[in-house]
């Protein structure tokens, strides 16, 4: 898959070959898609944004009633068993982390990787990598809520990451215009390189 | 004058798309529009307007920093690092003018410079992408996007 200016000379020149050889067509983005893609890739990135202020530092308080929720309605089982003793541990109210020992560490990693998926999919740097993370977030959400909210919920939200995983959304209205073509040069050189550009 | 014309051009779509994100809000939609209007004293009593009132001042807004952005380039093309670099120096300047200066001005804060981790939060990022945005459109303007292989 390839974005370009020239769209139309490329899949010209990709139908020819196609009905040459037999092999599918290669799939071209026009401008007008990828940049539709950015923008979806902002408020995908602004809707993890927002949701960083209801469980702000240093207490992350706005999570717990949500990670008391996930334990007990839970479609997958143990997960409960894994979440009580690891987030609830020595927790010893239903609406407050009294006595939890571990909550504020675990919550504040789990701020952190909504930060990152937020900074990732606004501003374009290593998109895809920021998809991943989101898409492993919003299944883990699917697991814990899906019973108690509407089911697709949190379904949808797996699967919007999970495009912006599939399609190079950063590389319009993102850094990762300018990162991809760099990382691609170093790539024949350089494995991290290599290794990163996928994310790019 | 055809980087004043792009620039103008670009401020105004990255001021349509702060304009947005600022409508997609928790609770009422919309509802931190009037913000702009309070920047330059300017209240509506009925809430309607006053959101829409906000929602065309950050696109004229937009369309003014775009001026200056594209005054700043000059004529000819401009590289994809110098595009994304100034515009995240203008959305500094951006967060620096409005959302820290006139905000805490109008709100009579204790200093025009006091900072507060949520208030950060909530406008810095916001602010830098809309720089962002406008400098990556003032080089998709310039009409020669780079072709990237996935």
């Amino acid at each position: 898959m390839s974005i370009s200016s020239s769209a139309n000379d490329r899949k010209q020149i990709a139908v020819t070959r196609a009905k040459e050889t037999g092999i599918t067509t290669p799939i071209t983005l026009s401008e007008r898609s990828i940049t539709g893609f950015a923008l979806i890739r902002i408020f995908v990135g602004y809707l993890w944004f927002q949701q960083l202020f209801w469980k702000m530092p240093p207490d992350f308080a706005g999570l717990y009633s949500y990670i008391m929720r996930e334990s007990q309605h839970t479609i997958i089982p143990g997960y409960g068993y894994i979440l009580q003793h690891t987030f609830l541990s020595g927790c010893t109210s239903l609406h407050t982390a009294t006595g939890c020992t571990l909550f504020v560490p675990l919550a504040s990693g789990v701020w952190i990787a909504e930060l990152i998926v937020a900074t990732s999919l606004m501003f374009g740097v290593f998109t895809r990598f920021g998809a991943i993370l989101g898409t492993v977030l919003a299944a883990q959400l699917y697991v814990g809520l899906g019973y108690s909210d509407w089911y697709w919920t949190y379904g949808m939200l797996v699967l919007l990451c999970l495009a912006l995983t599939a399609i190079p959304a950063g590389r319009r209205l993102g850094v990762d215009q300018w990162l991809a073509p760099r990382l691609q040069a170093a790539a024949s050189s350089n494995r991290l390189a290599r290794f990163a550009s996928w994310f790019a | 004058m055809r980087n004043i014309r792009r620039g103008f051009l670009a401020g105004l779509l990255a001021g349509l798309l702060l304009a947005m994100l600022n409508f997609v809000t928790d609770g009422t939609p919309g509802r931190t529009l009037p913000n702009a209007l309070h920047w330059f004293g300017i209240t509506i009593a009925d809430p309607t307007i006053s959101r829409f009132a906000g929602f065309f001042l950050l696109i004229v807004l937009g369309g003014i920093a775009g001026l200056i952005f594209g005054i700043v380039q000059r004529e000819g093309m401009i590289t994809i690092s110098r595009a994304l670099l100034s515009g995240l120096v203008l959305g500094l300047v951006w967060w620096l003018v409005f959302s820290l200066l006139l905000t805490n001005i109008m709100n009579h804060a204790s200093s025009p410079l006091s900072l507060q981790f949520g208030m950060v939060l909530a406008t810095f990022p916001i602010d830098l992408l809309f720089g962002l945005v406008l400098g990556a459109i003032y080089y998709q303007l310039q009409g020669h996007p780079a072709p990237a292989e996935v």
